[in-house]
């Protein structure tokens, strides 16, 4: 579904990473750690096409990221990708149910029904009416999960979804994340400080100013 | 938390955004800069003028004056002064005529005869000087002329020479022999019974000035004194007054349309601080949570709006005063409407006034302040941080606007007060704000009815729209605003300046008019023989002449006086601009004569058709029934139109002053104008103008006097469209984040301008409907109430549908484009950061 091969990115003179290869293949739950300012959000930005790299090549869903158009490029993250960020990134303005309907909306393809079910599988039910600003920390990662799934993407990117959370919260949160890599069959690439997170994850890796390597997750 | 620890967070705002906050100070400079020139500069010009008045006229205690023109008897005089409680009295003949100008042409001036023995103790300023060489009794010379420095500079003339002055169709000509110290205008002073004498007014005075002993009751002298019926005693300030009355209602029109930029400047205000606060949220609400209270928060933003009216005052005190001083020395304080001309007043300060306008300055931005500082005060501060805002579903209520609209629909029917239409500007300021205030009612109203949309960029953008209800709100407000300003002004000049072009399609029938005087006062003495039609009539390519005499009447002291023209009236419906059917001349009672008015008799006098109005035509007094009314777009203060076979009955004056040529076709205009000319003394004692010329300039006029609207009409769609930028683009930047993620969720660039565009769209269209409705609305207070009630004329209402159009596309165009703009800059690379930014 991901892969990267010998990517770089500097700002001006200064290199934040080289080196970068790596793959995810579908129903993988990848974690990516890395010391602050390595680039892990930089590489996020990469890949989702967001941000040019000063070397390398990514492939998304067997498209090359490099080669798209702003318009295909908005059109890749429309349907072969979902975001979920540490700081949420609900629109206040829209309720819970139009939040996570939101990406189908997008696609020309609005689902009620599929909305629901995405919200009792993160164990939102009942709280569609509800507005951004009348929930928890917590609900408002859930919604953001959900609105990242609700499109069945292949890849989903997570950049540090639990750092705002409690323990249970978090654990609750990285569980929805699992079952979608394991029994939707998404590619999830997941940011993280945390090992509880990482420990979670099928393979662990290592952001590093000269790439990526593998760690044992028990090590993490 | 006091102002010095504010200060620091004032003083960053203004350095990060110099520019937008210079707007708005230069706004609020603009509006107090306008307001405080026009109001200098009328107080200049009315001092300048009242003080040549009172130079001419003297300060006396009591004035007894003519009631007519044509004087009264001099025996009168020799009765008053004789009287005990008279310490002083002053008899005074004082006329308006022409000198001869040294290159030919004619210069008006006033000629005042006075007793030089007596005038010293009651004016002055009036007392003749004797040239060197000249003899020390030479003011009792009736061939002597003192002319004042203004006459001197006019005319060219030096002590020993001649003054030629019009009497008739005749010259008089008069040995300079000093001069005096009377100021303004251009006059001279001859000996009484000299100016009897030369103007065929012997035995006659139209004013003794008097002194009275300390504690004298002026009822009781005036009881004394049994005046006849052609002398009416005056206050003192009479004079001074009826100059005032002159331009009231044209200075007060003024000072409300440069308050009314001043109201825009606010709105201006409004728009910058709010979108400072908008941007600011995630700071103040940080703020509030290192313990910034809610009432320092609003304390912080109107600090922000008093500094802005504070330092905009100042320099729009200043540009006013610089402003005022070249208006001054330029239009010689002659603001369009031409009440104060040959005058060039000195600049008049006011302290009273610097310190209002300075006041009125910072109240405006501060009221521009106040819905922003209270945005601040209501920001939540943890739900703002997590940038989840507050959820407003309450409807705002409609009550405010609706009252206000109401109060000024109201006021639109109220009376003028003290002559002036202060209701009806109340009704104004309530209808635009009643407008505004309605806003948020609709704008909700409005959300509410609409069903959220299926489609994804249709929902972001009705779902944004309800959840900033507030900020698009202050959007459409300023929208509102100006548009109504602008559409009101457009359709109160276009149907005034249409009424004035079709009147003059109506008054000006003949290809050809002469004139003997510019004025009706002039008139008296400047004035034609009586067989000067007939004669006229008989130059070759003459086919018709209509000719008039022009007279003025004093109908109340303390008024300006009215104008009485005499002329040929058959057929009243085809001689006079009728407003309706005329009433038949069966309906006159015996030894009344028939007179149409113009509007303005009706208004100041209660002359309305069927009744009954005095003539002071001399010694005669004519009982005159008005049968019909016309309109007058040329005197504001009333105009009787008398047959003139009625007026010569009256008065047996056969005197002449204005005539109308019908000319063959192929005429050759030149040729007779030289003809007629021909016929007088002087070439220099007829004026000539076509129809054509004659509309042409009073157009011209009509447009120098209306300059200052079309000013403001800019400043308002100025600051309207700044308006919509500010408070667009401050949606828009606390949109960033939302763009941002937008991008993640696969949304282009351009899908987002498209949002964003539409939105602005909608909402600029919304309030460009709102405000051409308003603006429609204060338009008919502006002509049908505000237009009589200060000039005492009507006029229909007259919509230029292609400039009002114009006007609400370039409204609807400039808030699209600034919204796809502000959206443009908000969605690119900055976007995505500001979501990498919580990474």
């Amino acid at each position: 579904m991901l892969h990267v091969e010998g990517l770089a990115r500097q700002y001006g003179p200064t290199p934040v990473f080289a080196g970068v290869s790596l793959t995810l293949a579908r129903g993988e739950f990848v974690a990516l750690l890395g010391e602050s300012g390595v680039g892990k959000s930089t590489l996020l930005n990469c890949i989702a096409g967001l941000d040019r790299p000063d070397a390398g090549r990514i492939v998304v869903a067997g498209r090359e990221v490099a080669t798209l158009s702003d318009d295909d490029g908005a059109r890749l993250r429309r349907e072969h990708l979902g975001f979920v960020f540490q700081a949420f990134h609900v629109l206040p303005h829209l309720t819970v149910a139009e939040n996570v309907g939101l990406p189908l909306r997008l696609l020309g393809q609005p689902d009620d029904r599929r909305v629901q079910a995405v919200l009792d599988a993160v164990g939102l039910a009942g709280l569609d009416a509800r507005w951004p600003a009348q929930l928890s920390g917590g609900q408002l990662q859930r919604v953001a999960i959900a609105r990242a799934v609700v499109h069945r993407p292949g890849l989903i990117l997570a950049d540090e979804p639990t750092g705002n959370l409690d323990p249970a919260t978090a654990e609750r949160v990285l569980s929805v994340l699992q079952a979608q890599a394991h029994e939707a069959g998404a590619a999830c690439l997941l940011v993280t400080h945390s090992a509880a997170a990482a420990a979670r994850a099928d393979r662990v890796l290592r952001l590093t100013p000269t790439g990526v390597r593998p760690v044992d997750r028990h090590d993490a | 938390m006091n102002l010095s620890l504010l200060w620091p967070l004032i003083r960053r705002e203004w350095r990060h955004h110099p520019w937008r906050h210079a707007v708005a100070l230069l706004a609020v400079a603009l509006g107090v800069a306008l307001a405080w020139s026009v109001h200098l500069i009328n107080r200049s010009a009315l001092s300048e003028f009242s003080a040549a008045v009172r130079a001419a006229n003297g300060e006396p205690d009591l004035a007894l004056r003519a009631a007519a023109g044509g004087g009264f008897d001099d025996a009168v005089f020799d009765r008053v002064a004789a009287d005990p409680t008279v310490e002083h009295a002053s008899p005074v003949l004082e006329l308006d005529t022409y000198a001869q100008a040294p290159g030919g042409g004619r210069v008006a001036l006033r000629v005042i005869g006075v007793d030089a023995l007596r005038v010293a103790a009651l004016a002055p300023a009036l007392l003749p000087r004797a040239a060197d060489g000249e003899d020390r009794l030479a003011f009792l010379d009736p061939e002597a002329a003192f002319p004042n420095a203004a006459a001197r500079a006019r005319l060219g003339l030096a002590d020993g020479g001649t003054i030629a002055l019009q009497s008739g169709p005749a010259w008089q000509r008069l040995r300079v022999a000093g001069t005096v110290a009377a100021g303004g205008l251009p006059l001279v002073v001859l000996d009484l019974a000299g100016a009897q004498q030369h103007f065929g007014a012997l035995g006659r005075l139209t004013r003794i000035d008097l002194r009275l002993a300390p504690g004298t009751d002026t009822a009781q002298l005036l009881a004394r004194l049994a005046l006849p019926p052609g002398v009416v005693a005056v206050a003192a300030d009479e004079a001074t007054q009826r100059v005032s009355q002159l331009s009231r209602a044209y200075r007060v029109n003024l000072t409300v349309l440069a308050l009314v930029a001043l109201f825009v400047g606010a709105f201006l205000v409004f728009s910058v601080v709010a979108l400072s606060v908008a941007q600011r949220t995630p700071g103040f609400a940080l703020l509030g949570v290192l313990g910034m209270t809610a009432a320092e928060r609003r304390r912080l933003v109107l600090q922000e709006g008093a500094l802005i009216g504070v330092a905009g005052s100042a320099l729009g005190l200043l540009l006013g005063a610089g402003m005022a001083a070249g208006a001054l020395r330029l239009l010689a304080g002659d603001l369009g409407g031409g009440y104060f001309p040959g005058i060039t007043p000195r600049l008049q300060w006011d302290a009273a006034g610097l310190a209002g306008f300075a006041l009125l300055g910072t109240a405006s931005a501060l009221v521009g302040g106040w819905w922003p500082a209270r945005q601040a005060a209501a920001i939540a501060p943890a739900q703002a941080l997590k940038g989840l805002g507050s959820i407003d579903g309450s409807a705002p209520p409609a009550w405010p606007g609706l009252a206000l609209l109401a109060a000024g629909t109201a006021a639109a029917f109220a009376p003028p007060i003290a002559g002036l239409p202060l209701a009806a500007y109340a009704a104004v300021a309530a209808l635009l704000f009643g407008g505004v205030a309605l806003v948020p009612a609709v704008v909700h109203a409005l959300l509410h009815a609409w069903p959220p949309p299926r489609g994804a960029l249709a929902l972001l953008a009705v779902q944004r729209a309800r959840f900033a209800r507030r900020t698009a709100t202050a959007a459409v407000a300023g929208v509102v605003a100006s548009l109504a300003l602008s559409v009101a002004l457009t359709v109160m000049v276009a149907s005034f300046r249409d009424g004035v072009s079709r009147w003059l399609d109506s008054v000006l029938p003949a290809d050809l008019y002469a004139r003997s005087a510019g004025s009706s006062a002039a008139g008296e003495q400047a004035w034609l023989p009586p067989g000067f039609a007939a004669q006229a009539a008989g130059v070759d390519g003459v086919q018709r002449v209509s000719a008039s005499r022009t007279r003025s009447l004093p109908l109340a002291p303390g008024r300006p006086n009215v104008v009485l023209i005499a002329r040929e009236i058959a057929d009243p419906a085809a001689a006079l601009p009728l407003l309706e059917a005329p009433r038949p001349r069966s309906t006159l009672r015996d030894g009344e004569v028939a007179v149409w008015v113009s509007e303005a008799m009706v208004s100041l006098y209660g002359a309305a058709p069927g009744t009954t109005i005095t003539l002071p035509l001399g010694e005669v007094r004519a009982t005159a029934r008005v049968l019909g009314v016309w309109r007058d777009y040329a005197r504001q203060f009333g105009t009787v139109a008398i047959a003139d076979g009625d007026y010569r009955r009256l008065t047996g004056d056969e005197r002449l002053n204005d005539l109308a040529l019908w000319l063959a076709p192929g005429t050759d205009l030149a040729a007779v104008q030289a003809a007629l000319r021909a016929l007088l003394p002087d070439p220099a004692m007829l004026e000539f103008a076509s129809s054509r010329e004659l509309r042409e300039i009073s157009l011209r006029i009509f447009d120098r006097s209306f300059a200052v609207t079309y000013y403001l009409q800019a400043v308002a769609i100025v600051i309207g469209l700044v308006g919509i930028a500010a408070s667009l683009s401050a949606q828009v930047l606390a949109r960033r984040k939302e763009f941002g993620l937008l991008a993640h969720l696969g949304l282009t660039r351009r899908q987002v301008v498209a949002v964003v565009a539409g939105e602005g769209a909608a909402w600029v269209a919304a309030g460009t409907v709102v405000g051409l409705l308003l603006g429609l609305a204060v338009a008919m207070v502006l002509v049908f109430v505000v237009n009589p009630q200060s000039f005492h004329w009507t006029m229909e209402l007259v919509l230029p549908a292609g400039r009002l159009a114009a006007l609400c596309a370039a409204v609807l165009a400039a808030g699209t484009l600034t919204a796809a703009f502000s959206a443009r800059r908000a969605s690119g690379g900055a976007a995505v950061q500001s979501v990498k930014e919580d990474w």
